[in-house]
Order: structure tokens, then sequence, then C-alpha cells
């Protein structure tokens, strides 16, 4: 089963072939789960998303036709599944300066003051950044996360994303533009709590 | 105010991918307008967490394609749970309409015969014979017991009243 090509395993499992089937997750839960792990930050909320894009797929079987990889129709189906399932979640907590860890406040000033801090270490930084953009980007929706994911952090061509998704290029452009408008309206909004709360602490020090 | 065109440039396309050019009319306005040299510093801080934050490295577990093909069974056997139950109500209404339909010839059998037939006189007799010729001339109170053979014979054998040629 293992030297199957991946048409010959997804003929196979579309006739019922369990075997067949578990030699695709075998081969492309790798891929599945980096997909998740776009979408969601805790290991058991990508595990259950990778299960559901693998269930989903094996009743779409009969979609797969071989034109393109099995990889990128996992892949296409991997990303709406996902959105789909953070669509369903509808939590977007909001963020406030309040919430912000010491080190994520840390972070902000020493981007905002442009010194790539020392202080830290360069794997600790990332970390800390890592963490709040999570968080931040949990407070929008799951379109503008993804294709702000997709395009700004991952660099992605909009005509991949177009792939991925199965939206327009002029959709994921447009998407695109907004989804950056409203990040930037939010970490300003961070931004400017941050001042005030700076100033308020140095007003308190004279 | 904020210049409309520098807004676009921060929102048109990624920080990281803006051209020499554009880079420079974006630092140009934002050193003379305080609106726009705050858009600017959180465009940049919006792109260095987008940078930052690369896809959850979780990796699939062993089990997971286990899980995967026991969840995927399970899955099945819920879809197909319900045809067998639907089986299972069609056979069971079958079966009750079946029952109801004895249950009825049963009642018309024993019972329909007694009700509002065995009025005084008529030659109706008892359920046992009520199809049979001599039911048809026996009188109402006379018992299955009590007819004898030459009842019978004479009623079964008795001249048709009216039709005779004699």
């Amino acid at each position: 089963m293992e030297q199957a090509d991946d048409l010959e395993l997804a003929r196979l499992a579309r006739g019922g072939d369990e075997s067949a089937f578990g030699e695709i997750v075998r081969r492309y839960s790798p891929r599945v789960f980096r997909v998740a792990g776009r979408f969601f930050r805790q290991r058991e909320r990508v595990e259950e998303a990778a299960q559901e894009v693998f269930l989903k797929a094996f009743t779409q079987l009969d979609g797969f036709e071989g034109r393109g990889s099995l990889e990128g129709w996992l892949t296409r189906i991997a990303t709406n599944t996902c959105l789909n399932l953070l669509r369903a979640s509808g939590r977007r907590p909001e963020l406030t300066v309040s919430d912000l860890t010491e080190d994520e406040g840390t972070w902000l000033e020493d981007q905002l003051s442009g010194v790539a801090a020392a202080r830290h270490e360069a794997a600790e930084r990332s970390m800390v950044a890592a963490d709040l953009a999570g968080r931040v980007l949990e407070t929008m929706s799951p379109d503008d996360r993804l294709v702000l994911t997709l395009v700004d952090g991952e660099e992605m061509a909009v005509k991949e994303v177009a792939e991925v998704t199965g939206w327009s290029e002029s959709k994921v452009k447009v998407q695109a533009f907004r989804a950056r408008r409203r990040m930037r309206a939010a970490v300003e909004k961070l931004l400017e709590f941050r001042g005030k709360g700076r100033s308020v602490e140095s007003a308190g020090e004279r | 105010m904020k210049d409309q065109h520098i807004i676009g440039i921060l929102e048109g396309g990624p920080l990281a991918r803006l051209s020499e050019g554009e880079l420079a009319a974006v630092r140009e306005h934002a050193a003379g307008c305080a609106g726009c040299g705050r858009a600017v510093e959180a465009a940049r801080v919006a792109a260095a967490l987008l940078r930052e934050r690369p896809a959850s490295t979780v990796e699939p577990s062993p089990f997971f394609q286990t899980r995967v093909l026991a969840a995927l069974r399970e899955r099945r056997a819920e879809e197909e749970t319900p045809a067998l139950s639907r089986l299972w109500r069609a056979a069971g209404a079958l079966v009750s309409s079946m029952a109801a339909a004895v249950a009825l010839l049963a009642v018309f059998t024993v019972a329909a015969p007694n009700f509002g037939l065995a009025d005084e006189g008529e030659v109706v007799t008892t359920a046992s014979d009520f199809y049979s010729t001599e039911a048809l001339f026996v009188p109402a109170e006379t018992a299955d017991a009590e007819v004898d053979y030459d009842q019978v014979f004479q009623a079964v054998y008795a001249p048709e009243s009216g039709g005779s040629d004699e």
C-alpha cells in the first residue's frame, strides 16, 4: 500500500478500502496539520480540525478526479474546513492593553523604539511575538485571519491563495486590503493604550 | 488628516513588498503628518507580528491515523443506523397491520353474527354453523346439540316454499 500512487490510493479508498484511506491519512497528515496550524494554536484544536478534514475528504473522494495533485486537493479541503470551523466557533475575544503580558508590552515598546531588543534572546522574542500575533488575529474575522496569514505572513501569491481558498483573485485582494486596515486599526489601538499607559507611568514617576 | 494616498500604499500590499520609491514616499509623508506617522508605525508592528507568527508546528501523533479511521467507522455506523431503524419501523408497521387485519377477521367471524341478527323467530342459530345450509332453516332458539339428523335432513331437502310445480 505504501508504494501505491495517490491516484490509485484515492480509487481504492473511494471503493471503501480502509487501508488505502489510512495510507492517505499517513501520507498527508503533516500537510493537513500545517494548514490547521494556521488557524488554531492549541494542539487539541489542530488535531480535531485535521481529523475533520480527513473525514470530509473521505466523503468527497468522488470529487477528486486526479487532474490536480491529491495534496493540493486536500489542502483546499483543509483550508475550507478550518475556515468553517473557525466561523462556526464564532469566538472573537476583545484584546486590550490590560490583557497584554509584560513580555508582550515590552515587545511592542521595542518595536516602537526601533531597538530589536538585545535584552531578550531572539527565540524568546519570536515566541512572544507569535503569541501576541495569535491573540491579535483572534480578534479578527476568520476570513481576515486567513488572508493576512497567507498573504502577509507566509507571503503567498494572490493566485496561490485563490487556489487554496477557492476565492477569486479579486476577492483575495479586496479581503487582504480590508484585513490590513482592520489589523492596523487593532494594533494602533494597542499602541495608543500602551502610549497612554506609558505617559501615565512617567507622570507618576515625576 | 491622513493622506489617503499613503494609507492606500499601506493597505495595498504587504509592507515587506513595498518598492523603494513607495517606502520613501511613505517616510517623507509620515515625517510631517502625525496621523499618518501613527498609521505607519501600526502597519510596521502589524507586519512584524504577522511575520513572527509561523503556523503552529503541531506534528501528528502516532495514533492520529488510528483515531481518524475509528472516527470514520463510527460516522459510517451512525449513517447506517437510521436506515436500519427505518427498515425496522416499516417491518413493524407491516406486522401491526397484519395483526390488525387478523383481529378484524376474527371479530367478524366470531362476534359479528350475533350482532342484531338473533331476533326471535329468525332462522339464525349459532356462529359455528352460521354459513351452513341448515342454519338458514333451524329456528334461532334451537341449540346445536338439540338439532338432530332428521331436522337437518328435512331442512336441507325440504321443498322450497312457493317454488313447487306440484
